[in-house]
């Protein structure tokens, strides 16, 4: 495949993904400036792995498992900042206004806090639930069983309930 | 609040996304021309700048020996120990090159979280390990005349010295640990030694994996 077409397809997968790699920055990412340094992180590291993407897996199980173990490790690294060679102008992504519902916006920015209240593995394990992945896809992104992902997502969706309800209340 | 109002929050979250998220593509030209950089940077690198200047001591070691022509057995004995610790730091320096090439972020979390934080502990251990060649640094020097004839000098000022370095150094080794790091002195004492400090979670790291993984029904 020319080199063309590779940075094509990437394009094509990052824009088809852009929304999940956002949302697993901003779930390690302590804050928005180190959300975005994440974002680029992750874009680099599925850029690194691209060309030896093994076509065994499915593309999503591949995807999540480096943008979650970048996060993992980006999450424990010394993240002062580095400058970058040419630093970024801006930043690598831009949310547009739109018409935003205040209750919804509420209720998303509830279980964003809730989630990066969680512990590094069950953050990703919830990530996952809540993308609707299997159980058997979330048990080969993390490398435990199926069972397993049963028990604790059943364990974490509790925890994530009686916080939602103790907000409200 | 069900599970599927969580889902359908995040559902909502990523409808909200795709229809105002939009990519900065300067990080896509960056990626082409090699200048975006990444921050996680290169585990390697360091250490193979770590065996290079292990290396490079180690040969100084050795002239240091050869040029005293085994003259002096305390000289010989303590800087052939140093030298022995270096070279147990290069092997596992080499030891973890060859874990870090093995290390693939397309594996699975657990198994690629385990792999990064075991590096971490095992620099940590190595560290700690380092730290007992202390007491031969104050060896070198010691003669057959001082030990033999009871020089009074080495017997009240040299000899404890050794000895409170020996206490000194079986302390740091046993306590520059990974189970250790939440204390002030250890963390700061591996940040001047060491080239990470994201050391510190990685003990905690390895502990979640486990009990994340073991928490079978």
């Amino acid at each position: 495949m020319s080199p063309i077409n590779i940075k094509a397809q990437f394009l094509q997968l990052i824009e088809q993904n852009k929304g999940i790699i956002y949302k697993v920055s901003r779930s390690y990412g302590k804050n928005e400036e180190d959300g975005e340094d994440l974002f680029q992180e992750i874009i680099i590291q599925l850029w690194k792995a691209f060309e030896r993407y093994d076509e065994n897996y499915k593309l999503s199980t591949w995807m999540y498992r480096i943008a979650l173990n970048v996060a993992i490790s980006f999450y424990r690294k010394d993240r002062k900042r580095i400058e970058l060679e040419s630093p970024l102008t801006e930043g690598m992504t831009e949310i547009a206004d739109d018409n935003s519902n205040s209750e919804l916006d509420s209720n998303i920015n509830l279980l964003q806090q809730f989630i990066n209240e969680l512990k590094e593995l069950d953050k990703a394990l919830m990530i996952l639930y809540l993308e609707s992945k299997s159980y058997k896809e979330i048990a080969e992104i993390l490398g435990i069983t199926e069972t397993n992902v049963a028990t604790k997502i059943s364990r974490i969706k509790e925890q994530l309930k009686q916080k939602f309800s103790t907000n409200k209340s | 609040m069900n599970e599927l109002e969580l889902q359908s929050i995040w559902n909502a979250y990523d409808k909200k996304l795709e229809k105002s998220l939009k990519l900065n593509l300067k990080i896509f030209e960056d990626l082409q021309t090699s200048k975006a950089k990444s921050k996680l940077g290169s585990l390697s690198a360091i250490k193979e700048v770590g065996i290079v200047l292990g290396i490079l001591w180690n040969l100084l070691l050795g002239v240091l020996i050869y040029g005293n022509h085994f003259k002096n057995l305390y000289f010989t004995i303590s800087i052939g120990l140093i030298m022995l610790f270096g070279v147990v730091a290069i092997a596992t320096y080499i030891k973890h090159l060859v874990l870090i090439n093995e290390i693939n972020y397309a594996e699975s979390i657990t198994v690629t979280q385990s792999k990064l934080a075991e590096l971490q502990v095992s620099t940590i251990r190595v560290t700690g390990f380092l730290w007992l060649q202390m007491p031969f640094y104050t060896t070198f020097f010691w003669n057959n005349d001082w030990v033999m004839k009871g020089d009074l000098g080495f017997w009240l000022i040299a000899f404890p010295i050794t000895l409170a370095f020996t206490a000194l150094a079986i302390y740091l080794y046993r306590n520059i640990t990974p189970e250790n790091l939440d204390k002030k002195w250890v963390k700061k004492l591996m940040v001047m030694g060491v080239e990470y400090q994201h050391l510190v979670a990685a003990g905690e790291l390895l502990q979640e994996i486990e009990e994340f993984k073991k928490d079978e029904v």
